[in-house]
């Protein structure tokens, strides 16, 4: 199982190189755009992925504080979204690196 | 970014004093963002033009929602947080409505331009520490850069800088990042549904084609009207109210390291 996610991983890093190498008198340039699109996409699954797992880790102790003490239940959400709100900029801070990549294309 | 924008409904030439621009027109978020100027200010113009003690229509409406900023104020930052109510209540009011701008076809929404949360991040991070330095003097606001003991001040004060030079980073780039994820969603599921998508392939004649783009296309249709437009008014909200929210928190911060200081020296004294 874990052979073969390797291997796949080896095989989608490498295409693109392959695909490029076979390409005639490929410059430079062609190479930081195709790995652009892969920094783009795998940073931000990564980014999705982790920022999923630490909003889930906040919500649940929210969540879980809330069902304690139904009094303080506003306050608590109010933290919580501050919270998340944090958290989540983590995320939005690759989504931008991301777009930059992809549509602004400082480096070609 | 162009090729996935659609060009909004009207654009304001530029001529006369605006000749200068290179473009031929007032860029889309700036001519928008004055779009949310004037309708705010008519709404605040209409609503107070005759103050009446008895709040009727758009006077009753506004003042709810004054309300409610004056009592997260109050939750948040205190009773001394009431002079910054002008400052708090427009910038959301302002967020809000242009987040919610973008929501329209046709209409640019001016905070998926990053020169648009900037200005209002840029506004929040001289607004807080003027604020600070008003309340406290200038020397007792720079003192807290120096962290609780002098002998750690060598290592407090590069912190302290960069932290509070990333506020504003990370405030334009929450309500920016958040904003134009939404529109670039919105923008691939609108393509996929286009003439040269699903439409396009329902469109074109063969029975497969009919069967598989229809039920496409109903279910994408579904999808945008069930979850993704309830999902961005919600996020504009939230994105408005974490703005606002954070703005209150930094003021908060401002206003109580002084008392915190004056606390210690009062329980100094004391002792």
């Amino acid at each position: 199982m874990r052979r073969s996610l390797i291997i796949a991983a080896i095989v989608i890093l490498a295409v693109p190189g392959v695909a490029l190498a076979q390409a005639p008198a490929a410059s430079a340039g062609s190479w930081v755009g195709a790995f652009a699109v892969l920094a783009a996409g795998f940073g931000m699954a990564l980014a999705a992925g982790l920022c999923g797992l630490g909003q889930g880790k906040a919500i649940a102790s929210a969540v879980d504080a809330m069902g304690r003490q139904p009094g303080a239940a506003a306050r608590i959400q109010t933290a919580m979204i501050i919270g998340l709100a944090l958290i989540e900029s983590l995320a939005i801070y690759t989504l931008v690196i991301a777009i930059i990549l992809l549509f602004v294309q400082p480096i070609k | 970014m162009e090729i996935i924008e659609h060009p909004p409904i009207f654009r304001i030439p530029a001529v006369g004093p605006l000749s200068w621009l290179w473009s031929g027109y007032v860029p889309d978020h700036v001519s928008y963002t004055w779009l949310a100027m004037l309708v705010l200010i008519v709404l605040a113009v209409a609503a107070t033009r005759r103050v009446s003690l008895v709040p009727r229509g758009i006077q009753n409406v506004l003042e709810v929602i004054v309300e409610q900023f004056q009592q997260l104020i109050d939750d948040v930052i205190g009773h001394e947080g009431r002079p910054y109510l002008p400052l708090i209540a427009t910038l959301g009011l302002y967020i809000l409505f242009m987040n919610l701008m973008g929501l329209v076809p046709g209409v640019a929404g001016p905070t998926t331009n990053v020169n648009t949360t900037a200005s209002c991040a840029i506004v929040v991070f001289f607004a807080y520490h003027w604020i600070g330095i008003r309340k406290q003097g200038l020397g007792t606001y720079l003192k807290h850069f120096m962290g609780p003991v002098p002998a750690l001040a060598p290592l407090m004060v590069p912190i302290e800088l960069i932290s509070h030079l990333a506020r504003p980073l990370s405030l334009t780039l929450r309500l920016f990042g958040n904003m134009l994820g939404g529109h670039i969603l919105l923008a691939i599921i609108f393509f996929l549904m286009g003439l040269d998508g699903l439409l396009g392939w329902a469109l074109r004649g063969s029975v497969a084609g009919i069967v598989l783009g229809g039920i496409g296309s109903l279910a994408i249709t579904a999808f945008t009207v069930g979850f993704l437009f309830p999902l961005k008014i919600l996020v504009s909200f939230l994105q408005a109210f974490i703005f606002v929210m954070l703005t209150m928190l930094y003021i908060a911060g401002a206003l109580e390291e002084g008392e915190h200081h004056a606390a210690e020296q009062h329980a100094a004294q004391h002792h």
